[in-house]
């Protein structure tokens, strides 16, 4: 099963966060619908999906108001590169 | 007598009213987001000379009046809390006195899962020695919470809830499960206080006997370890998630709840849940939101009740519970 896209990241949490839109390079603190707790449930459903994939909430651990979906889609692809 | 039945129930909560309003002016943020991040739009907090045990007594009592039981009657008393009456002796012992017990007492201390654990071993007490219990969940966690701390304050709420259990020739559990993490430990925690770490004045400087929550932490553990549990609960019991009449979960934060009603299947409709009112009582959460739906006359003979709870540590545990018709008839005066 291969990584979700980009794209398809920022559609994840538009589904699960009732945002609107979500662009890829808006810092995530930005976005007013998206919080930690929408970005732990998206999380627990990537789990999900990709068991395999050592993937946790460390991921967010360090988020500021510069980090970007891209940038935690960069972290992903670096947890799988087998993957990319 | 390998069975039970639920004779009485009842919950104490204090009078005092902390709003999700005031508590946005003291933090600085908006009402909304308190609410949008919690479902909580107030809870209720002790005032002067109201504790742990003393709101485990008025819940144990209005569940004894209930069941029509003197508390010489009851064989066992178990007590949930996370947030003792003092470190030693139990707050069951406390209790104990208060009401005037006859048998045992002692406690269970498994965070947020201890009313569920608790009801675990009333059954397996009640297997051993056909006699009735008492069952109490009561926290007072606005105590063990730093004025400061936004994340932890916006949470909790002080309650009790309680439940008799009594000997009866049917067995309505149709399935249970029960489950830790010991890994978890560092997502919510006191660290000062217990062997490991002294209380000093440096302890209490530093603010070490406050709880410290990791939220994200807590979220994700919460629902993964609590959907497992459900249908856990729910393949031993060979019931559909649909099928299930009542859920009632530990009240801790609505997007945990809703979270897990998503991923198990269980129909939202079926939620109990009075968050809005008083917060995570905690170990309190279940049997207060289990004797609301009952006083409102929402659970009926035969259908069936999921009792669900999560903690830290990590904890979980579940019961699904076939519901007796005319359990909690026994009260003084009723026909």
């Amino acid at each position: 099963m291969s990584l979700p896209t980009i794209e398809e990241l920022a559609t994840q949490l538009e589904a699960v966060s009732g945002a609107e839109k979500v662009e890829p390079d808006q810092p995530l603190q930005h976005i007013a619908d998206v919080d930690s707790l929408d970005l732990m449930e998206w999380l627990y459903g990537f789990q999900n999906a990709y068991p395999h994939i050592p993937a946790d909430e460390s991921l967010f651990a360090d988020i500021d108001d510069t980090t970007t979906l891209r940038v935690i889609h960069e972290r992903l692809l670096a947890l799988a590169p087998a993957q990319v | 007598m390998n069975g039970f039945e639920i004779t009485g129930w009842g919950m104490a909560v204090p009078e005092r009213v902390v709003t999700s309003t005031q508590l946005a002016e003291r933090f600085g943020v908006d009402e909304q987001w308190v609410v949008s991040r919690c479902g909580i739009r107030e809870r209720r907090a002790v005032g002067p000379g109201q504790t742990t045990a003393s709101l485990a007594v008025e819940a144990g009592r209005r569940a004894l009046e209930r069941a029509g039981r003197e508390p010489g009657e009851i064989a066992h008393l178990i007590v949930a809390t996370a947030t003792p009456e003092q470190p030693s002796p139990a707050t069951s012992a406390f209790v104990h006195h208060d009401l005037g017990i006859a048998g045992s007492a002692h406690d269970v201390n498994s965070e947020c899962a201890g009313f569920v654990y608790g009801l675990v071993q009333a059954m397996g007490l009640l297997r051993m020695d056909p006699r009735p219990v008492l069952l109490i969940g009561s926290d007072t966690h606005t105590l063990t919470v730093d004025p400061a701390d936004k994340d932890l304050s916006i949470l909790v709420g002080d309650g009790a809830g309680a439940l008799v259990l009594e000997p009866s020739a049917d067995d309505p559990v149709l399935g249970w499960n029960l489950g830790a993490d010991g890994r978890c430990t560092g997502s919510l925690k006191v660290l000062a206080g217990g062997s490991r770490m002294p209380t000093t004045e440096d302890t209490v400087r530093q603010g070490l006997h406050y709880a410290r929550i990791n939220g994200n932490e807590i979220y994700l553990n919460a629902v993964r370890y609590t959907v497992r549990t459900v249908r856990e609960t729910l393949a031993a019991a060979k019931v559909e998630a649909p099928e299930v009449c009542h859920v009632v979960p530990h009240q801790a934060n609505i997007r945990i709840i809703n979270s897990i009603v998503s991923h198990t299947g269980l129909r939202p409709e079926a939620l109990v849940t009075n968050l809005d009112k008083y917060g995570n009582t905690a170990s309190a959460s279940i049997p207060i939101a289990l004797t609301e739906a009952l006083d409102a006359g929402r659970i009926h003979g035969g259908d069936t009740v999921l009792l669900a709870g999560f903690g830290a540590g990590m904890t979980w545990g579940s019961v699904l519970l076939e519901w007796g018709a005319g359990w909690g008839d026994n009260r003084k005066g009723s026909a």
